[in-house]
């Protein structure tokens, strides 16, 4: 009954014509540029090493190691096992991005998928579903994600395996909520009475609407599991050395971190670039899709 | 002869959860109401907040299927009906809900809002539905090639509903429920909206469920009249008849409290006749609900729930004791409701 | 008569946002004595609202607020914010539309009141208690010991905006201000609460501003009426004088939308076509003149000034109804 007070209209409603945006470029600023800081970090990471003289990134010759930057072949010198760094830093790129990549999309899928069938099943299949997932969040992080990477092992499938049970509940949690709510709006009800099929509904009306907000919450997850497989691997679990990742070299580096820092902040720098890469793009699109 | 819409014993009820997630009571939001459409009739049903009266358009449209109860929509019974079967027998059955934005898809473009029913009931090709939705986007008075490519965000609200009674109009419809259409505008646009859904109601032959808690607006738009109360029918009646002689108590407090536009008339409160809060839809007094606050309760309203019996033409009443007829009943004053004395 | 308890003159409002700047609030003025009550009428975008939070300084940062408004003598535009804390609730009360939000669902009703009654004078927390129950009897909520100590989940619609009052009158306001107050309540109830404002501005004299889109409200309770359209006062009287003799073809076009009890079935209102215009862009002349069932060239090109035409009676139009004549 309340009578909505018209908000100032950031496009003009005129009669003619279409809306002219305000301050589009800035909005389309804040989306381009995380967008491609990420692209040069793929770019970097993936390309790279196929067109450019990059180094292999094991294998080195402890009689090379520790040079410093600017050696000629070595970039960014070599590390203690006599492996160029900017090789590991490129390599380990890939690995830490492609499982971030594979359990943020594991997590949004089936996460996401269980969570709107949950909200939309309800009743019986709901409650098995979340209680299952309740007792999964309900175990400390660190303790579930050791526990099963110890039953796993280590490597690249099983560590994305690991952290993949962390990431599902979450997603399924957000869709859920999302789900519920979309549920009740006007328009899910006037889609059944205009015919659409239940797949329609699930694909052109409620995925669209649950969509941005797993969006920016896959964004946001790419900095948590880099993070977190960094310290698996310091546990010895995650990717094993000398496999590089990201994780793995900042742990690693940190035994001899008063004597050869550079070991630790080259990827740090790297992960911290495409960390706040990835939640600004998060942020700017959450902003697009909710605001005006 | 066999009315549009047969509605018959709808009883509907929600749980909701208390503290904790355990159960913390029932909303009898619906509990036995009763009624009939005529094909062309427009029905208006006016009641306060936690009258059920929504609740009761959503169970008419099996959105969602009432706990129990009788809806018979063109001869055919939709309770029992899921699925296809329920989308056939529905499929001129429509709806335009009271809130404009939440009506419609906000990432769908006003082109595809209305196309939906089309996709949905496989009507004709692409090309002959794309047709259909600037004819329907022109008859409420949206220009489809300034509109169509819009999101509802950036329509107002006046837009939004049209474009929503552009879709629900897409099936040529024998019956639109309109929940609280206009609730949401403001005064000129109410005017604009309510007059394209009387011009399309000659226009395209359609009757309407109009629901609304305005009483001056259900009547305005209505043949009959249905007054709701905490999930009960007190009063149906033709619309003039229920304003000249309401014969219940709530429907005579409704009428008071109506605010009048002639400053010289004394305000509504000294008029009103109810007193005190209204009960809550969770704990609903005994027999009749309204009996907390009306002032001719006697015992037998606390006893027996009163059922609705006629008394006058097609005038039907569920009080154990209604207000009296006038005897006198001029022409009605020019502005405002009526002051009505309490026996 | 009574002295003019509030004055306000040429009150602007800018909002300056994203690059664009918005005349909310285009040069209002009016007056407001003790014990009277004024409604200003208009509908989305049409300033009423914000010309009352730009008095009660609850507007964002990102408006600008020039004119004047005294307050018994005290300027309230520009007044820095710690000042304007004294004022606000002790001289000068809101009620807001939805007393859901209004009031905090944590915190149990009489904690609210008696918060309230704290903020603005020194009492202990015993006197605080007593006053508040005093306040939940004066706003007429039976049984005042048990809503104290209740919360407001607990209370209908009704009983919440009941207590949104007894809040706002804790301090003895000199002027309340309803916004919407009873826009969202039944309309039983919102009688009700109309009954009370009416009685309490008897008893304790307070000056009432009601701010709503219901002429008829205006109609059963004010003694003076606003009518406002895209920031500016169109027309202002007297009640009575209004309702008798309405000049401004958009209050007769808004009364004559208002859905009517006497009006026979099926009956197709008087229609204004269009919308209210962008408050960016708006054109040079009469902001109403594209709606307008009586426009003239002229009224396009040049905008009519607010003037007081005939006693009491102000509005702003060059083609204005005369009596008995029809839109």
């Amino acid at each position: 009954m309340a009578i909505t007070e018209a908000a100032t209209p950031s496009v003009l409603m005129t009669d003619e014509g279409p809306p002219v945006p305000s301050r589009a470029w800035l909005r389309r600023l804040r989306i381009a540029a995380p967008a491609v800081l990420i692209v040069l970090i793929f770019v970097a990471c993936f390309v790279l090493p196929l067109v450019a003289p990059i180094a292999k990134p094991t294998g080195g010759d402890i009689l090379n190691s520790l040079q410093p930057a600017f050696t000629p072949g070595h970039l960014l010198g070599t590390d203690d096992n006599g492996n160029d760094i900017l090789a590991r830093i490129l390599y380990g790129g890939r690995t830490s991005l492609i499982v971030a990549l594979t359990v943020n999309l594991l997590g949004l899928v089936i996460g996401g998928g269980l969570g709107a069938l949950a909200a939309q099943a309800g009743g019986i299949v709901d409650g098995v579903i979340m209680r299952l997932f309740d007792v999964l969040i309900a175990i400390p992080s660190l303790a579930l994600i050791v526990a099963v990477s110890l039953s796993l092992g280590p490597g690249l499938r099983n560590t994305i395996l690991t952290l993949a049970f962390f990431s599902v509940p979450a997603f399924a949690r957000i869709s859920r909520a999302e789900a519920l709510r979309l549920r009740e709006q006007p328009f899910m009800v006037a889609a059944k009475l205009s015919g659409t099929s239940t797949g329609r509904i699930l694909v052109r009306h409620l995925a669209p609407n649950i969509g941005p907000a797993l969006m920016t919450f896959a964004m946001l997850g790419m900095g948590i599991v880099m993070v977190i497989e960094g310290a698996l691997s310091f546990l010895g679990l995650g990717i094993r050395p000398p496999a590089p990742s990201w994780g793995n070299m900042i742990f690693q580096g940190q035994l001899s971190l008063s004597g050869t820092p550079m070991l630790v902040v080259w990827p740090s720098v790297m992960l911290f670039l495409t960390v706040v890469g990835f939640n600004q793009f998060g942020e700017a699109l959450r902003a697009r899709w909710s605001g005006p | 002869m066999t009315a549009l819409l047969e509605v018959r014993n709808v009883v509907h009820e929600f749980t909701v959860r208390g503290v904790g997630g355990l159960k913390g009571g029932t909303v009898h939001a619906v509990s036995d109401v009763s009624f009939d459409l005529d094909t062309g009739e427009t029905l208006g049903v006016v009641g306060e907040t936690g009258s059920g009266k929504s609740t009761l358009a959503r169970c008419v449209v099996q959105a969602p299927h009432p706990k129990s109860g009788s809806v018979r929509f063109q001869g055919t019974e939709l309770v029992g009906l899921r699925g296809r079967r329920l989308g056939r027998a529905r499929r001129q059955m429509q709806m335009v809900f009271q809130d404009p934005y939440g009506s419609l898809n906000p990432r769908w473009r006003v082109t595809d809002i209305v196309e939906e029913p089309l996709i949905g009931y496989g009507d004709g090709d692409a090309g002959s539905r794309r047709r259909r939705v600037r004819d329907l986007l022109d008859m409420v008075g949206l220009n489809p090639d300034v509109y169509g490519r819009r999101r509802p965000r950036e329509l107002s609200g006046g837009q939004c509903q049209r474009v929503a009674i552009a879709r629900a109009i897409a099936l040529h419809p024998a019956l639109v429920v309109c929940d609280e259409p206009v609730s949401s505008l403001d005064v000129l646009i109410q005017a604009q909206v309510l007059n394209l859904l009387e011009q399309l109601r000659t226009e395209l032959g359609l009757s309407y469920l109009f629901i609304s808690h305005d009483l001056a607006l259900v009547k305005q738009v209505s043949d009959r009249v249905a007054v709701m109360h905490l999930g009960q029918l007190c009063e149906v009646g033709p619309a003039e008849a229920l304003y000249r002689s309401p014969r219940h108590p709530y429907t005579v407090d409704l009428l008071a409290s109506v605010p009048s536009l002639d400053p010289n008339r004394p305000p509504a409160t000294e008029r009103a006749v109810a007193s005190g809060e209204p009960p809550s839809p969770m704990a609903p007094p005994s027999g009749c609900r309204f009996r907390t606050r009306c002032p001719r309760a006697q015992d037998l309203c606390a006893a027996q729930r009163p059922l609705l019996r006629e008394l006058g033409p097609g005038h039907l009443v569920a009080c154990h004791f209604p207000e009296p007829v006038e005897e006198e009943s001029g022409p009605p004053t020019v502005t405002g409701g009526r002051a009505r004395a309490v026996a | 008569m009574s002295e003019a308890v509030l004055k306000v003159e040429n009150l602007r409002v800018r909002f300056d946002r994203g690059g664009r700047r918005v005349q909310a609030v285009n040069g209002l003025t009016y007056q407001l004595r003790a014990g009277r009550t004024l409604a200003i009428i208009g509908e989305s975008g049409s300033g009423k609202t914000v010309s009352s939070r730009a008095l009660m300084g609850l507007l964002p940062a990102t408006a600008t607020v020039t004119g004047s408004a005294r307050l018994d003598g005290v300027e309230l535009v520009g007044m820095p914010e710690d000042e304007m804390r004294h004022h606000r609730g002790a001289d000068i009360a809101m009620v807001f539309q939805d007393p859901t939000r209004s009031l905090n669902p944590t915190m149990r009703v009489g904690t609210q009141i008696t918060e309230a009654i704290r903020a603005h004078s020194p009492v202990e927390p015993a006197a605080a208690k007593r006053r508040a129950l005093e306040l939940l009897s004066l706003v007429r909520i039976a049984d005042p010991h048990r809503r104290f100590h209740e919360y407001p989940h607990q209370l209908s619609g009704g009983m919440r905006q009941r207590v949104m009052i007894a809040i706002a009158l804790s301090s003895d306001p000199k002027v309340l201000i309803a916004d919407e107050a009873t826009t969202a309540l039944d309309v039983t109830t919102q009688a009700q609460i109309m009954e009370l404002l009416a009685e309490l501005r008897s008893r304790l004299g307070t000056a009432i501003i009601l701010i709503s889109h219901d002429l008829g409200l205006a109609a059963s309770y004010a003694d003076d009426v606003i009518v406002m359209y895209a920031g500016r006062a169109v027309e202002y009287a007297p009640t009575r004088i209004l309702f008798a003799q309405m000049r401004m073809p958009y209050t007769r076009a808004l009364l004559d939308a208002i859905p009517r009890l006497e009006r026979a079935s099926h009956t197709r209102l008087p229609v204004t076509p269009g919308q209210p215009p962008d408050l960016i862009a708006l054109p040079p002349g009469c902001t109403f003149e594209p709606r307008c069932a009586r426009a003239q060239p002229e009224c396009r090109d040049s905008r009519p000034p607010f003037v007081e035409h005939e006693i009491g009676h102000w509005w702003a139009c060059w083609y204005p109804c005369k009596d008995g004549e029809p839109l």
